[in-house]
């Protein structure tokens, strides 16, 4: 309870010092006041265009998740046990992850337009390389005692599969998504922007070219929010499934 | 003569580091077999082969156990599984609670690992090991964690379990009244590379009592041979086939 208060309290001295700035500067263009943008976020949260907006965002970024996950868990698996393999496509994974957003666009315009693929594309590209690397460090930490004494007493291999290094695995899948889910708001935004053509990105792009600088404000506030949001949904999916996972 | 574990001229070695040379030694259906040895020696390694965890670099290892069980020297539970779960995980229709009785451990069955001391996962182990109604049961130190109470009545259990349901018992140790109570031969072991270098046919009675004028004669005749300040003594309980120590 009292962590909830101080929360409270470091959310209120920061709007209280957005107040300050937007008394201080007096240009809305520069930093509109919190009133005028929160205002503006709950026109938004109303508006069926903005949902419309919110929605295809969402799931370019779930869309993005679970093409990562579903593909990085396998790889990174194959990987962390075969060392061979791992030494061959490390240098790949290592430049895609080092490759900026940005380098992507044209690659992505020629390839498809403007549209959801290429969000999607660049922010698979950019989850990708950190679920293969953790799913590697987490087939690495696999402790080869426990898979030895499953050896011993000829456990099948399904079972040892999912009690052993599914049960190494599940932390290492919750650092993925915790890392992922920041990060995959962040790159879609960064895409529809560029090259989206639809969703909250896109919102944006429209309300700079307007110059309607509170109307950004409110956009990536509502963004930030729903990126909050949705990383707690998951981490509420993800203790739920380890909780029945555990009675099984 | 019928064997379950047979080894003929087994060598290990690890690179350049040769661990095991010219092991010989058979195990009948219902034998107890102690090797006892100083730390470092290779026993654990023996054991690993015996197995069939670790594979011998020359010479042959024949196990025809329908079923073997091995207590690791540290308890390898899966830590994010209960008690329970962790004996089921060996065997799905095993009496877990009649495993966990028997090292005293039937309060615990809904426990994580995590909540259990030391001694208390080595006991789960040992239980593990029981589940699977082994005909092979391997020892590695399996008590070496243990406070002298418990571990007085889990070797008694032990001893209980194979005078209902006989089974073939190999430990290792390095403490010659645990070898002196569960076993009915004992291999001394010398150092690094690990050969044979004494075997002690035992003919103790099977309800020991390790404060008996006998047991204690016995336990200091092992010492003596273990440090090889003396021939060993020829007691009226016990043969000794072979004593050269240097």
């Amino acid at each position: 309870m009292k962590n909830f208060w101080r929360t409270l309290a470091g959310i209120g001295i920061l709007v209280l010092l957005w107040q300050l700035a937007a008394l201080r500067l007096n240009k809305s263009i520069l930093v509109p006041a919190p009133s005028e943008t929160l205002s503006l976020l709950f026109h938004n949260f109303t508006s069926p265009d903005m949902l419309l907006a919110a929605g295809q965002t969402a799931w370019k970024v779930l869309l993005a998740l679970a093409l990562a996950i579903l593909l990085g868990l396998p790889l990174g698996l194959l990987l962390g046990l075969s060392d061979g393999a791992y030494n061959l496509l490390r240098p790949l994974i290592m430049v895609v992850q080092a490759v900026p957003v940005i380098s992507w666009l044209s690659l992505v315009i020629f390839t498809w337009g403007i549209g959801w693929r290429g969000p999607v594309f660049i922010s698979f590209l950019s989850l990708f390389p950190v679920a293969v690397l953790t799913t590697v460090a987490g087939v690495h930490d696999l402790d080869k005692d426990l898979l030895e004494m499953a050896k011993l007493y000829q456990v099948p291999w399904k079972k040892v599969v999912r009690e052993i290094h599914l049960g190494s695995l599940l932390p290492f899948i919750a650092a993925i998504l915790d890392v992922s889910i920041g990060q995959a708001w962040k790159v879609t935004l960064v895409s529809e922007y560029l090259c989206g053509g639809d969703g909250l990105g896109e919102a944006i792009l429209t309300a700079r070219m307007n110059v309607d600088i509170p109307a950004v404000w409110a956009l990536t506030l509502g963004a930030v929010l729903l990126g909050l949001l949705s990383e707690a949904l998951i981490k509420f999916v993800l203790r739920r499934f380890r909780h029945a996972w555990k009675r099984s | 003569m019928e064997t379950i574990l047979n080894t003929r001229n087994l060598c290990k070695s690890f690179d350049t580091l040769e661990v095991l040379r010219d092991i010989n030694l058979s195990v009948a259906p219902g034998e107890r077999v102690a090797l006892l040895g100083p730390s470092g020696a290779g026993k654990t390694t023996l054991l690993k082969i015996m197995a069939g965890l670790e594979t011998p670099s020359s010479g042959t290892m024949e196990n025809h156990a329908r079923k073997t069980a091995f207590v690791f020297q540290e308890p390898r539970l899966i830590p994010w599984r209960s008690v329970k779960d962790n004996l089921l995980f060996v065997n799905a229709d095993g009496d877990y609670r009649a495993a966990l009785c028997s090292v005293e451990m039937e309060d615990f069955a809904d426990y994580p690992p995590a909540d259990l001391s030391g001694g208390m996962r080595q006991r789960v182990n040992l239980a593990r090991a029981l589940i699977t109604q082994p005909d092979l049961l391997i020892l590695d130190e399996a008590f070496h964690s243990l406070d002298l109470g418990i571990k007085m009545r889990l070797m008694e259990s032990i001893i209980q379990r194979w005078q209902e349901q006989p089974f073939a018992l190999v430990c290792v140790t390095h403490d010659p009244k645990e070898a002196l109570y569960l076993a009915d031969r004992i291999f001394v072991l010398s150092t690094r590379p690990a050969s044979i270098l004494t075997e002690i046919q035992m003919n103790l009675s099977r309800k020991l009592e390790i404060t008996s004028p006998d047991f204690i004669a016995q336990e200091a005749n092992l010492i003596h041979i273990l440090t090889g300040r003396t021939q060993p003594h020829q007691s009226e309980d016990s043969e000794v086939e072979t004593g050269h120590l240097s």
